[in-house]
């Protein structure tokens, strides 16, 4: 059997998964929706600030949203991972004949359709309540994809976490520590000229700044190459150090 | 043909822990091998190997003609493997995680299908095969996972401690059923702590203990290798140490006494042969030395005596109860 194969197979399930536990379901879902919600009603004043050129808070906002959507989503995988571990599901797949990066592979890419899902459903309930698509469709397809392969990067740094202790607290909480500074510290609720200015520096160095400026640039503006280049490279490399770091702590783990 | 053939094999964990000390047998084609051993005698750490799981520190182990760390993948496709700790996934039902397991062994979606399907009838589960494995019994969720060892019919199954945490009535039926795979033509390599299953299930079985094989060979070989029937004297409870040695001592005066072992409890053990006809000659060597046994009772060989015989204490069993969640890795308990 080739890899993609045993790979494809380990996405259904874990896609399968997902879907059977409504409760989870219900709130991967709903939360997205809800920050949507508070964030541009709370911040919605914003608009009206010398400096914000944006045509209101809300079109600014929804690029923040969904790249937000991808962190958190991505940071989920690695506690899937640790009840695979618990449930004795690794040690079965680590038995079959089967790739062992496969198992990787299918856990990925079941991050990346849950995301893309969760990205589908917030850009449309954003059309919904009047976010205009500079790009259209075609857009809205590029704001997908950055946001599934954004999130599969991330994805990487969850199951390091998760195959390093074992441990689903610890998962979580590295998750949810590391998201918010994350988040804060990007142009993701602020544009950058109304940004402190050491925030303005750090924001630089910030990976979903470029993440997000590409979405905001799909959204507001059109198709402004340079800026969708940029976040695929950065996307690249941040994938390429943390899948590859979770390939080595998977390797270890099942040693 | 052995389908099996492990050589000086050793597994050392880390912290100088030595789980497996240099053992080597052979399981035939078409037998069912016992292994039999106390809770963290190396058992769970030698299947382990077997199946590629663990990588053994030294000696060498092959499996139906491939060597396990050489060709693990060709391992893995002919052998099917139930864990001690049973591997199910919860959120799936037990028709999906069975099919699951066909689809990663190679089967197409159809195969896979129709094995599900003529495996959940076998393990007469096919009631609930569309609920979520999360709400099945304990009982269920071991008949599926030994139904998942098997949905990709390998020719060796490997049994880690199957009927630990069943109750005596799913234990016999469990057995009633490896005997009829067993006539099937599979080979069953199964490890086990209880002297019953090793005695009435397995054709051939080797006794492991701290870490090394001490026995090895069918159950009626190696009963018959204690040599005799156990008269076993129990002392006053509060006997000292003292008056069981004395009393040892005096037994083992007694003419072609095999052996005499002193336990825990008060407990002196002789063998002799043909123990019936001389349980009077102790009686009196004890009368002699003005002991007064609490009990005295006689036995034929068992797989008990047998185990005493090579380790030199009697094999206790330790229910383990059956995890829902276990940890990994270092964590995980081996035995």
């Amino acid at each position: 059997m080739t890899a993609l194969t045993e790979t494809l197979i380990l996405w259904r399930r874990n896609t399968l998964k997902t879907i059977r536990v409504p409760t989870v379901l219900f709130f991967a879902l709903f939360q997205p929706l809800l920050f949507l919600f508070l964030f541009s009603q709370v911040f919605s004043s914003l608009a009206n600030l010398p400096g914000f050129q944006y045509d209101s808070y809300l079109q600014f906002l929804v690029p923040s949203i969904v790249a937000f959507t991808a962190l958190n989503s991505a940071f989920s995988s690695g506690m899937q991972t640790v009840t695979d571990m618990e449930d004795g599901m690794l040690d079965k797949f680590l038995i079959d004949p089967i790739h062992r990066l496969s198992i990787m592979g299918g856990r990925i890419l079941a991050d990346g359709t849950r995301i893309t899902a969760q990205a589908l459903l917030i850009i449309g309930v954003s059309m919904l309540i009047g976010t205009n698509y500079a790009t259209g469709v075609l857009g809205i397809f590029v704001i997908t994809a950055l946001a599934a392969l954004f999130g599969m990067a991330w994805a990487g740094l969850s199951n390091i976490v998760a195959l390093r202790t074992g441990n689903a607290e610890a998962t979580m909480i590295v998750g949810i520590t590391i998201t918010f500074p994350i988040l804060f510290l990007s142009t993701a609720f602020m544009p950058e000229l109304l940004l402190p200015d050491w925030l303005e520096v750090v924001a630089k160095f910030n990976p979903i700044t470029y993440v997000i400026e590409a979405m905001r640039s799909l959204v507001n503006e059109g198709w402004v190459w340079e800026d969708i280049l940029v976040a695929l490279l950065v996307i690249l490399v941040l994938g390429a150090v943390l899948l590859t770091g979770a390939v080595r702590a998977f390797r270890k783990a099942v040693s | 043909m052995a389908l099996i053939e492990v050589r000086n094999l050793v597994k050392v964990y880390a912290k100088d822990v030595v789980a497996v000390d240099d053992i080597s047998f052979d399981v035939i084609e078409g037998e069912i091998f016992g292994f039999l051993g106390p809770n963290g005698a190396g058992k769970t750490t030698t299947i382990r190997v077997l199946v590629t799981r663990l990588e053994p520190t030294g000696g060498r182990a092959v499996v139906d003609g491939f060597e396990v760390t050489e060709a693990p993948t060709e391992v893995r496709r002919r052998i099917g493997y139930a864990a001690q700790f049973i591997g199910i996934d919860d959120d799936l039902t037990g028709r999906e995680n069975l099919i699951l397991q066909g689809r990663l062994h190679g089967l197409s979606a159809k195969a896979a299908a129709s094995e599900a399907d003529h495996l959940l009838g076998v393990i007469d589960l096919t009631q609930s095969a569309d609920r979520r494995a999360g709400t099945y019994s304990g009982g269920m969720r071991k008949r599926l996972d030994l139904a998942e060892a098997l949905v990709h019919r390998p020719r060796l199954l490997f049994l880690d401690e199957p009927t630990t945490g069943l109750d005596p009535q799913n234990r016999k039926a469990l057995w009633v059923y490896l005997r009829a795979l067993n006539d099937e033509g599979i080979t069953i390599f199964l490890t086990t702590q209880y002297l019953e299953e090793a005695d009435t299930l397995a054709d051939r079985l080797a006794i492991i203990d701290h870490g090394k094989l001490v026995a090895e060979g069918t159950p009626a070989e190696l009963k018959a290798g204690v040599g005799g029937d156990a008269i076993t004297v129990t002392l006053a409870p509060d006997a000292a140490e003292s008056e069981k040695a004395m009393v040892a001592e005096a037994l083992r005066s007694i003419g072609d006494v095999i052996d005499v072992q002193t336990l825990e409890g008060s407990v002196v053990v002789v063998y002799l042969a043909d123990g019936g006809s001389r349980i009077s000659e102790v009686v009196r060597t004890l009368d002699a030395k003005g002991v007064t046994p609490s009990r005295l009772a006689m036995s034929e060989p068992t797989l008990d005596e047998v185990f005493l015989q090579h380790t030199g204490e009697r094999l206790r069993v330790e229910e383990v109860k059956q995890q829902r969640r276990v940890g990994f890795g270092g964590r995980k308990r081996r035995s």
